[in-house]
């Protein structure tokens, strides 16, 4: 649905070094701990953020906790199922499957009759078109933009059908463009487009409109958001709990104290560093699994990069030396202390395109060694390797403040000196760096990572038609069998079909390898006993937003 | 005195103009701006200078600048890039947090450091003295957010007698006894950390001051000790104590960042670097501003209280003796 930087600025100020043990504490299993006793309705439960939200206007949302809590509120038009596949459920508008036309670029979707807004009036398929309609308007500007643009037109066929045409065939955009939220066309009456920021819909709990299983009735700001059982709610099941409450911490530590002394039922992200603290404590349950997210180390292929235009990386044996070299299970076992996997490609490995075609490289110093002296590496008398006059050194750079990947780059560049490469390291602000460096791709080499979408299309950064400034191929990097298949992933609509292309682009990809991936970090989801769900509701952390998933089918045991 | 107080202000107004040039300046260039943060990746660039021409980032810096000082002089403080949220809103509710919260620690602190520091000052390096400056120590020594989880863990995870963190219990909003609870470990900590300069400093001045020429005249004449340390030595020792008030003011009204975080208090520290990290132009801004305001008042108050209690000043020093 969105691809985001994984930022995890571990907050500004990472205090939560200081309930850690450093222990080499064992991860518990990924198993959920499920009630054989019966769903009961009532109480409240309180989930904890280490952040506000920004806006609930769902066209300008773009960060965790304002999504966190839009889930709760605005009903989807489709949802998805565990490996990312568009579904039809007793919680989405839609009442079936879309229907694609022949040539793939028409999409039909068929409402249900019952969905309806919390102020009564119902929710047809104006609305579903004003959503799609505002979201493909550059006025809006809205940050999800990009997602939207090969619509070509959106139109109402009745009350009940809504008709979307892409210029283009584009598979992804079943779950890009499909799995998203309705925004209700009668509360932005009266703005132009190029105001819905403005509007008050979002940020007034009062003067927002609803279509999910809860309301949303209170923000007080950096402190709580608050959100009761909607009395309109037009599914066929009532959530179970009558009351959450989104309760904002400044300090992962405080939020983690807080789930202790009970004060809190649910945090969807325990820092590996708090573990300690939580781990084996009475009354609390821990969830853990990869999420949907990895870092990698990213090779800049722009000779404008490099002295003389040298680009050392310039090889495929020099970069598969290089991921040889990096010992990427002692990083996911010592940096990520377990709670973590390793990942060879670019797809999830829980995700329906996932076929396991990657190349695993092993850590292997002598390997890595030959593979380098077989391009052309010679050892100088600085330690160093160097090919036509050019020493091997680079600047490796990520985002300051981030502690995993701080240690992450001292080991690469303690890993790559036993081979002979010179790394540097280079520090810099998040924001800064994104602008000055990686979107203009400008740098040597980058730690840096990404939150992956549901659907494997990833284009726009491995294809050469997204260097900068246009996409995120910040590395310059250029294979035209790649580029083909991106191609070919996105034009065939059948996924038995797009899964061969994808697992054909995992092997040439991990072949030639633009990037070193690295792992997969853990969610670590804790929760009071009192939290209860069936397992079919648990938590499935490999999806964005997927902690809570089932969120409206869990029930509070006392 | 009216003379001297339009001249002061005439100085204030000149001095937040000159600061809102220089911040204004200093947050525009720094690298990274609020359009890389708030767009997903990945947008073309026509997509990112559409939507800096619709926050107005596109317009030269000093173009800019006018704007915003327009709408400055309005008492219009703008809206925030991500949301349009109007950032008067957002910081009014936590400067009020921030005063409940600093003011009362403040006043705490000069409340017992100063009357402690003047008593140890005429026993010096009596059992009073001693622990003053264990004290003193631990307060400098200490981290503001060490202490406070420190004080966590013992009085609400173990012996579950204070709140873990908040300004209220959910539900309890408003209710003065309710916040009085909440505040009272994260007023220890900042009692801690301010009492021990405070307490240094006055005992110090103090010292200072009893070991003048007058003071020995004073004694010498037979005066009782009580009157010669809280009469005679007492007033000029306080001058400069009120001039580390007036500059310590600010501090009221731009939060304790650490002792925030860890007590989860909605205050002005913690609304700041979050501001700053989104690189919300307008809130730094109004909260530069703010600040500017108090650092002024401070000075200003100190130079009130200074002819308050030193009759020398009063009529602004002119003519009068220099001391």
């Amino acid at each position: 649905m969105k691809r985001k930087w994984s930022i995890l600025v571990a907050g500004a100020l990472a205090l939560s070094l200081l309930v850690s043990a450093c222990g080499g504490s064992k991860a518990p299993s990924g198993g959920s701990q499920t009630s054989s006793d019966e769903p009961r309705d009532g109480g409240t439960l309180t989930w904890s953020t280490t952040s506000d939200i920004i806006t609930l206007n769902y066209f300008f949302i773009n960060d965790t906790a304002s999504q966190d809590v839009a889930n709760l509120i605005y009903a989807y038009l489709y949802n998805v199922d565990e490996e990312g596949r568009l579904v039809v459920d007793d919680w989405c508008i839609a009442s079936e499957l879309p229907e694609v036309s022949e040539d793939g670029k028409t999409y039909t979707i068929k409402l249900k009759d019952t969905p309806k807004w919390s102020d009564g009036k119902r929710l047809t398929a104006e609305d579903v078109v004003f959503t799609l309609e505002s979201f493909a308007n550059k006025d809006v500007l809205s940050p999800q933009y990009a997602n939207f643009d090969k619509i070509e037109s959106v139109k109402a066929l009745d009350e009940r059908t809504v008709q979307v045409t892409l210029s283009t065939v584009f598979a992804p955009f079943e779950t890009s463009g499909l799995y998203i939220q309705i925004m209700p066309k009668h509360a932005f009456e009266g703005y132009e487009p190029s105001q819905y920021k403005d509007a008050p819909f979002g940020k007034d709990p009062s003067k927002t409109i609803y279509s999910g299983p809860y309301i949303w009735t209170e923000w007080k700001q950096k402190q709580s958001l608050t959100f009761e059982r909607n009395p309109n709610w037009w599914g066929p099941k009532k959530p179970h709990i009558d009351k959450i409450v989104y309760k904002i911490y400044a300090d992962q530590n405080t939020e983690v104290q807080a789930l202790l002394k009970g004060e809190v039922d649910l945090v969807t992200q325990i820092p590996v560093a708090s573990l300690p603290a939580v781990e084996g404590k009475p009354g609390i349950k821990l969830i853990e699994g990869p999420g949907p997210v990895y870092d990698y180390l990213g090779f800049n292929f722009n000779p404008e990069n490099w002295p003389d235009g040298f680009v050392p990386f310039a090889g495929i044996k020099t970069r598969q030396a290089i991921a040889h070299a990096i010992n990427r299970q002692g990083l996911v076992d010592s940096v990520l202390q377990g709670h973590g996997v390793l990942l060879n490609g670019p797809f999830l490995p829980n995700g329906w395109a996932y076929t396991g075609a990657e190349i695993n490289y092993e850590y292997n110093v002598e390997k890595a060694k030959q593979l380098l002296a077989e391009d052309g590496w010679t050892m100088g008398p600085d330690g160093y390797l160097q090919k036509d006059g050019h020493k091997f050194e680079f600047t490796l750079q990520f985002n300051t403040g981030n502690k995993r990947r701080e240690a992450v780059a001292a080991i690469i560049q303690a890993n790559l000196k036993e081979v002979g490469i010179k790394v540097n390291i280079e520090p810099l602000d998040f924001s800064s760096w994104i602008e000055n460096h990686v979107t203009p791709g400008r740098y040597q080499a980058v730690l840096l990572g990404w939150s992956l979408s549901i659907d494997p299309d990833a284009e726009s950064i491995f294809s050469s038609k997204f260097f900068p400034p246009n996409g995120q191929n910040s590395g310059w990097y250029k294979n035209e069998k790649v580029d083909e298949l991106w191609v070919k992933g996105y034009s065939v609509i059948d996924p038995a079909e797009r899964k061969k292309v994808y697992a054909e682009l995992a092997k040439e990809i991990t072949t030639d390898l633009p990037y070193v991936f690295l792992y997969q970090q853990n969610i670590i989801v804790g929760m009071r006993d009192r939290v209860k769900f069936k397992d079919e509701d648990k938590p499935v952390l490999s999806l964005p937003y997927g902690e809570t998933r089932h969120i409206y089918n869990w029930w509070l045991s006392e | 005195m009216t003379e001297y107080l339009i001249r002061r202000i005439l100085q204030s107004i000149l001095v937040m103009f000159l600061v809102s040039i220089v911040t204004f300046g200093l947050i525009h260039a720094a690298p990274g701006g609020p359009v890389q943060i708030f767009l997903a990746p990945g947008q073309s660039p026509e997509v990112i200078e559409l939507q800096k021409k619709q926050l107005g980032l596109d317009r030269p810096v000093h173009i800019q600048y006018i704007e915003w000082l327009g709408r400055m002089l309005k008492g219009d403080f703008g809206k925030t890039f991500k949301s349009g949220t109007p950032v008067a809103s957002l910081i009014w509710p936590t400067l009020k947090n921030t005063i409940i919260l600093m003011a009362t620690s403040w006043l705490l602190a000069l409340l017992i450091a100063i009357p402690w520091g003047v008593y140890n000052s005429t026993r010096q390096y009596g059992v009073s003295d001693n622990i003053a400056a264990i004290v003193g120590y631990a307060g400098f020594a200490m981290p503001a957010f060490w202490f406070g989880i420190l004080l966590q863990l013992t009085f609400s995870l173990k012996l579950n007698l204070f709140p873990l963190s908040d300004m209220y219990t959910y539900g309890k909003e408003g209710n003065i006894l309710d916040l009085l609870y909440h505040m009272v470990l994260p007023v220890t900590v900042l009692v801690l950390i301010n009492l021990a300069s405070y307490l240094r400093f006055s005992r110090a001045s103090m010292l200072d001051v009893l070991s003048q020429d007058y003071v020995r005249t004073a004694r010498a004449k037979g005066v009782p000790e009580r009157l010669v340390v809280y009469k005679h030595a007492l007033r000029n020792a306080l001058i400069p104590i009120i001039t580390v008030i007036g500059l310590d003011l600010p501090i009221v009204v731009a939060g304790a960042t650490l002792t925030e975080t860890v007590f989860n208090w909605p205050g002005m520290g913690r609304l700041f670097v979050e501001m700053a990290f989104a690189r919300e132009y307008s809130a730094l801004m109004a909260i530069t501003m703010i600040i500017t305001v108090a650092v002024i008042l401070g000075n200003l108050l100190a130079d009130i209280l200074y002819a308050l209690v030193d009759p020398r000043v009063r009529l602004g020093a002119r003519g009068g003796e220099a001391s």
